[in-house]
């Protein structure tokens, strides 16, 4: 039997190695067969989910929502210590010097990641500005939205922080952030179908186990998760569900 | 468990003496001092059906002045504020219990009679179809919207005070 393994679309380009040797190294110690499926845009994502065939998945938290509490998926883990954050940036020479200097009207940029623009709106609600008063202006990468802040092209752009941090140091030394979220509490969560229930014990002991024997560090390292997995109960997703359901107005 | 006067704080202070819905009181301070909300952060909390406090992340305990010990098994009104209106409250309990979403703005009072506002959001924790307790996230808030809400928030103060 072959498990489908779904990866969400919101990993940088970098990472893509990482998951393909995680995907090696959870087959060779949980001895399941996994078929890597990462879809390219969150479009790509849903066709899949639809076709009811992903068994495990690395989803968003956003998507978990509805995966776990509608589909029925059980959360199991989730990388340690390592949370969805996000960055609000500003061309350093723009004359924007906090969030509440963002006027109606104003442009952000952004790309397709869905908790980013989330977090982000709320992070914008001290300037009184809502998703209605700004002018989005949607790109296909990070480094896209990085430019046209530097350009000028907009007032603003919204970035994983993670995406932010890996920008290069010049391209940094033209932006400025204006805020970056302190969350902590909400991550990307590993989720199995029911149908797994059998398989589901050795699946959990690879990922968990992951950083522990020598050449995990480069492992984890491709995937930049450095502190490994963690185990997620039920009821650990299902708070972070009900903290998401207060960001969702 | 029953909260205790509060200490008086150092700065010029208000004393006031707060009931609370169990029937239970405390003499608290406030001070005219604002603590400004910690940039892109969220203050969690979650309470059991009764509102006693089970759960508080770093930035609830750093923003409420007291330590974790204190907080966790204290009712959740060791924050009320007496500027706070009741029927805010009202409307918070009404709405969890009948497992829907909250919104509000409150003004919250710190263990050293500081305020700080937030933009506080509150759901009930469904599990397998049942309220378990209540969870609540609290945002930085819009000054415009706070601004707007004080005098009705004094206004309702008022008519409270009147019937009582
Ligand atoms: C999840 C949750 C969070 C709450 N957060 C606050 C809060 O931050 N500040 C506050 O004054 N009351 C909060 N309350 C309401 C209090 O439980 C209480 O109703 C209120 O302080 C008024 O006190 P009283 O009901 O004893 O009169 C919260 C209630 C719940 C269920």
């Amino acid at each position: 039997m072959t498990i489908t393994f779904l990866i969400a679309p919101d990993f940088s380009p970098e990472r893509f190695a990482g998951w393909h040797m995680l995907n090696t190294a959870l087959q060779r110690r949980s001895g399941v067969h996994l078929h890597l499926v990462t879809p390219a845009t969150a479009h790509e994502q849903s066709e899949v989910m639809a076709t009811g065939q992903a068994d495990l998945v690395y989803a968003n938290p956003f998507d978990a929502v509805d995966m776990i509490r509608t589909q029925g998926y059980v959360p199991f883990a989730r990388p340690a210590q390592r949370f969805d954050e996000m960055v609000i940036a500003t061309g350093s020479e723009s004359g924007v010097a906090t969030v509440e200097d963002l006027r109606p009207g104003c442009r952000i940029a952004l790309t397709e990641n869905r908790d980013v623009k989330l977090i982000g709106l709320r992070l914008l609600e001290p300037a009184d500005l809502a998703e209605s008063h700004i002018e989005w202006v949607h790109v296909d990468s990070y480094q896209a939205a990085a430019r046209k802040a530097i350009k000028g092209e907009v007032e603003a752009a919204f970035f994983l922080a993670d995406a932010y941090a890996s920008l290069t140091k010049l391209t940094r030394s033209h932006l400025r952030v204006l805020v970056e979220s302190a969350i902590h509490d909400i991550s990307h969560v590993l989720l199995a179908h029911p149908r797994l229930a059998g398989d589901l014990a050795a699946i959990e002991k690879a990922f968990l186990g992951i950083g522990q024997i020598q050449g995990d560090v480069e492992l984890l390292d491709a995937l930049g998760f450095p502190h490994g997995f963690e185990v997620m109960s039920q009821e650990q997703a299902e708070f972070m569900i009900d903290l998401m359901d207060t960001l969702l107005d | 468990m029953r909260l205790t006067d509060m200490a008086q704080p150092a700065e010029p202070s208000k004393q006031s003496r707060l009931t609370y819905f169990d029937g239970s009181s405390r003499i608290v301070y406030v001070t005219d001092l604002e603590v400004p909300f910690p940039q892109g952060r969220l203050i969690v909390s979650s309470t059991d059906l009764n509102g006693i406090i089970t759960h508080a992340n770093d930035a609830f305990v750093e923003m409420s002045g007291y330590s974790r010990d204190e907080l966790i098994g204290a009712p959740h009104h060791i924050l009320r504020h007496p500027d706070m209106p009741k029927v805010a409250f009202k409307g918070l309990w009404d709405d969890v219990a009948a497992g829907k979403k909250w919104h509000g703005y409150v003004k919250n009072l710190r263990k050293d009679g500081f305020y700080y506002w937030v933009y506080a959001t509150a759901v009930p924790n469904i599990r397998n179809g049942v309220i378990v307790g209540y969870t609540s996230v609290r945002r930085k808030p819009s000054r415009t919207r706070i601004n707007e809400l004080i005098p009705l928030y004094k206004q309702w103060l008022d008519q409270e005070r009147s019937v009582s």
